[in-house]
């Protein structure tokens, strides 16, 4: 009994905690703490990471490919061979592709697999004909990826976690990092509150739990606190508080954007948004006036008008000069390990890998050199078109690691849509809600169980590795799809036997990840901060001398007001929204295996104001019908001071999305995932 | 002096790390985390008293203190007579339903035998959970508050010289 340390990245968040998988002969036995090198969690771990190869050792585990005997979402499954899996789905795209085309496919990459791997899902849809290629993340950082692209050029993190320990003002919005993302929380914004003497300032309508720290509370409507954003924007610009120098040389655009703002005095977002303009001012003068690290995530990006929300914040860390030195931050922050490996391989309807777009004729020359073969030139759909267009232009989907009949907004609807599909093949690791509806459901090996990258919210690149062995006959991601890609006659291009020969060919075909080989990486378990051109030449702050934009320069945006889709009215007289709880992650297909997470968290609830608790006759503890215009569910309440009055509040794991809303931004496509017009009503048990 | 595990409640968000690592290093967690209405969360394991009553009260000495002062026991001996459960004053030895015995808190004594720190304190995201010797705990925070005095007079802030933090 040999036990072996083995160096791993933690899978569920995107802080990149790193611990060693205590290994005994292709099991894991527990974990120890990692004090020894210098990672960004500094050994800590929150209860996910502490409990993260739980899941893996639960019996409920696929190990067998699976071929549909019922009906669609029934689940009722026979086991198959791999050999005669590979062979149904080969033929099936082959029928497809001469029936209707190959754009009749869609292929789903994951935040969940490693960066080999969507590497892989990317360049085998480009190999079958299609550009119909999205992945869950279109739900997550779709509206402030995209703004910051607009105005700095490049949407990642601008600076390393440790200088949001050296900031001298927090502001967390739209963001629950005490929660999302504890050892981010305690290592880097407690130090800088508590040790470093930062103030804090908290917007969101509920009180989350670093809320205790804010000198400062703003608490928007859902879906409003672009109003709040555009006030502040007119403060800044009206008192002219503004970095005049930085204005000065490194910005265009400022006329046209003082000119949108000017009618939105912080008075007219009181009303808008509920917030007292007097705290909106003061805000704006912090921003202003101090190193501000901007920490903002899913409760700002996930509505329709968070484009325009992400692009007023962009604007506004333009303006105040709080990028491009140290002590600030800002950037995306993705809610899985995975995310900047999915989006850092292109996958997205219009990218190549190399990140450019597929309609750009020089681009797709040089991929398809690199790649040897045809590259379709016509840009796809994304995630909330492939599910409209099911049964219709998208007969065939291939969904790797995705659960988009949980976490897709109106999931009724989407499981309906899912049902149209000529075929849909799931590759997973449990039989979640989506695989429910699969034709054949592949079995995949789970983190742990494969050697691979990760990249961090902080562009910190760093490999993780196999501890233990995958149940049954399950296999990595990366195999499938290799074996997959023979079967259909398209070996010649997928010739890999290893994850590093995948990463080496990634090193020479996406530029910024040159440096990141498997040497380099195996030898610095800390990894090192993309883009790095060569091995050890990390970029750990961005945009110091200039931005990535063309002429160099942040392109500020004019932005105007834009309302929610859905208000509250007369017969939905509530905002419903939903966060996210510490135990647990994403649609729980992970989580919900792990006995010492499900014990402490193991329900959902919903979460009224004491006010409108006594309006409806509501008490905690009783069981109430949450209603929207797509559907209910069934929770207990919890009445709390914790949730501004007129708002409801519900954690997502469970079935927060059979209430939202499918309608979509024209431009980023996000979907509005966080405030809808709801009632509640009391049911007697 | 003996070492053991104190709380900076003011770092403490409430995540339950502690809980699950001490969960997964003894099957059953022996820290629990108690939540207020108002955000407010304090860890909780046992304290190791120095005059402890678990330890006065056990007729089979089960109960004993190890080389670095925690209360420790040995489960051969225990015959789950409940005493130091009766005697705790917070109620922290439990029983064991299935072997009959009590279980209780050791600062993982296995794992500070491996010059280790306890699971929950190396979990802790926050560094709320110490573990150290009261008088360096208490020294540590003594020399903060003098440090804020200092810099507070410096500063002529003379108003705020009284703020502790």
């Amino acid at each position: 009994m040999a036990e072996k340390l083995v160096p791993v990245v933690c899978p569920w968040c995107s802080v990149g905690c790193r611990f060693y998988a205590v290994s005994v002969n292709g099991y894991i036995r527990k974990i120890e703490f990692d004090y020894d090198n210098p990672t960004v969690n500094r050994g800590k771990l929150c209860p996910k990471g502490v409990a993260s190869y739980q899941f893996i050792n639960s019996p409920k585990r696929l190990k067998k490919p699976l071929k549909r005997v019922g009906e669609k979402g029934e689940g009722k499954f026979e086991e198959i061979s791999w050999d005669e899996a590979y062979r149904i789905i080969a033929e099936k795209i082959k029928e497809i592709k001469e029936t209707y085309g190959p754009e009749a496919i869609a292929f789903l990459g994951s935040e969940k697999i490693t960066f080999e791997e969507n590497y892989l899902v990317h360049k085998l849809s480009k190999a079958i004909g299609t550009n119909n290629l999205d992945f869950p993340g279109r739900y997550c950082q779709y509206s402030n990826s995209p703004a910051r692209t607009k105005v700095f050029g490049s949407a990642a993190a601008t600076n390393p976690f440790e200088d949001v320990a050296k900031a001298e003002l927090i502001v967390i919005w739209g963001h629950n990092p005490a929660e999302t993302a504890p050892v981010f929380f305690g290592q880097y914004i407690e130090k800088a509150v508590l040790d470093n003497g930062a103030e804090m300032v908290v917007i969101d309508p509920r009180a989350t739990r670093g809320h205790k720290y804010a000198s400062l509370h703003l608490k928007p409507y859902p879906g409003t606190d672009l109003a709040i954003a555009l006030a502040m924007l007119n403060v800044v610009i009206g008192e002219e508080l503004y970095a005049k120098e930085f204005v000065q040389e490194r910005v265009t655009g400022f006329e046209e954007l003082k000119e949108s703002v000017k009618d939105y005095t912080p008075e007219w977002a009181e009303k808008v948004s509920g917030v007292p303009a007097e705290d909106i001012r003061k805000v704006a003068r912090l921003i202003a006036t101090k190193r501000t690290a901007l920490l903002v995530n899913e409760g700002m990006n996930q509505h329709v008008n968070g484009f325009e929300l992400a692009l007023a914040i962009a604007n506004l860390i333009a303006i105040t000069g709080n990028i491009g030195k140290e002590g600030v931050w800002s950037g995306v922050f993705p809610g899985a390990q995975c995310g900047f490996c999915a989006a850092m391989t292109g996958i997205a309807p219009n990218k190549l890998p190399t990140g450019k777009l597929v309609t750009d004729e020089a681009a797709r020359a040089e991929l398809e050199r690199l790649w040897g073969f045809k590259i379709p030139d016509w840009a796809g759909l994304d995630l909330t078109s492939m599910i409209r267009e099911m049964g219709n232009r998208i007969r065939m989907m291939y969904i790797v690691g995705g659960n988009i009949a949980k976490s897709a907004p109106n999931s009724r609807w989407v499981r309906e849509q899912l049902k149209k599909l000529d075929f849909l093949v799931v590759q997973d690791i449990f039989l979640t809600d989506t695989a429910m509806y699969a034709d054949i459901v592949l079995p995949a090996a789970a983190w742990f169980e494969k050697t691979g990258t990760a990249i961090s919210a902080e562009r910190r690149v760093q490999r993780t590795y196999k501890a233990a062995e995958a149940p049954g006959e399950a296999k990595p991601d990366w195999l499938i799809l290799v074996e997959l890609a023979k079967e259909l006659g398209l070996g010649e291009y997928f010739k890999y036997e290893h994850p590093d020969e995948i990463l080496r060919e990634i090193n020479s075909v996406i530029p910024i990840f040159k440096g990141a080989t498997p040497e380099y990486l195996a030898e610095h378990p800390e990894g090192c901060f993309f883009p790095c051109t060569e091995p050890g030449e990390g970029t750990k702050v961005l945009f110091k001398g200039a931005f990535k934009t063309s002429d160099g320069k942040a392109h500020l945006q004019p932005v105007k007001w834009r309302e929610p889709p859905e208000m509250p009215d007369e017969e939905y007289p509530l905002w419903l929204t939903n966060f996210r709880q510490v135990g647990h992650w994403h649609t729980g297909t992970m989580s919900f295996e792990s006995p010492s997470l499900e014990k402490r968290w193991p329900e959902e609830y919903v979460m009224i104001n004491p006010k409108d608790a006594e309006k409806y006759g509501i008490k905690s503890g009783d069981l109430v019908k949450v209603e929207t215009r797509r559907g209910s569910v069934l929770v207990r309440a919890e009445v709390t001071d914790h949730v501004r009055e007129g708002v409801i509040a519900m954690p997502w794991h469970w079935q927060a999305n059979f209430l939202t809303l499918e309608e979509t931004h024209e431009i980023t496509k996000m979907a509005e995932l966080k405030a809808v017009a709801a009632r509640v009503s009391k049911v007697e048990e | 002096m003996s070492k053991k595990i104190f709380l900076d409640y003011k770092r403490c968000i409430g995540c339950r790390a502690c809980e699950v690592a001490c969960e997964m290093t003894h099957g059953e967690a022996r820290i629990r985390v108690f939540e207020f209405p108002d955000l407010f969360t304090v860890p909780f394991n046992c304290r190791h008293c120095e005059k402890a009553p678990c330890l006065n009260v056990c007729p089979t000495g089960a109960l004993f203190r190890d080389e670095d002062g925690a209360v420790a026991f040995d489960p051969l001996k225990c015959i789950g007579c409940l005493m130091c459960a009766v005697a705790c004053p917070f109620g922290i030895p439990k029983l064991d339903e299935e072997n009959k015995i009590m279980d209780k808190c050791d600062l993982c004594s296995d794992r500070r035998a491996e010059g280790k720190l306890p699971a929950c304190v190396s979990a802790c995201p926050t560094e709320a959970l110490l573990y150290g010797d009261v008088n360096e705990v208490l020294w540590n925070r003594e020399g903060k508050i003098v440090a804020n005095l200092k810099s507070s007079a410096e500063k002529g802030e003379g108003e705020k010289a009284y703020i502790v933090l």
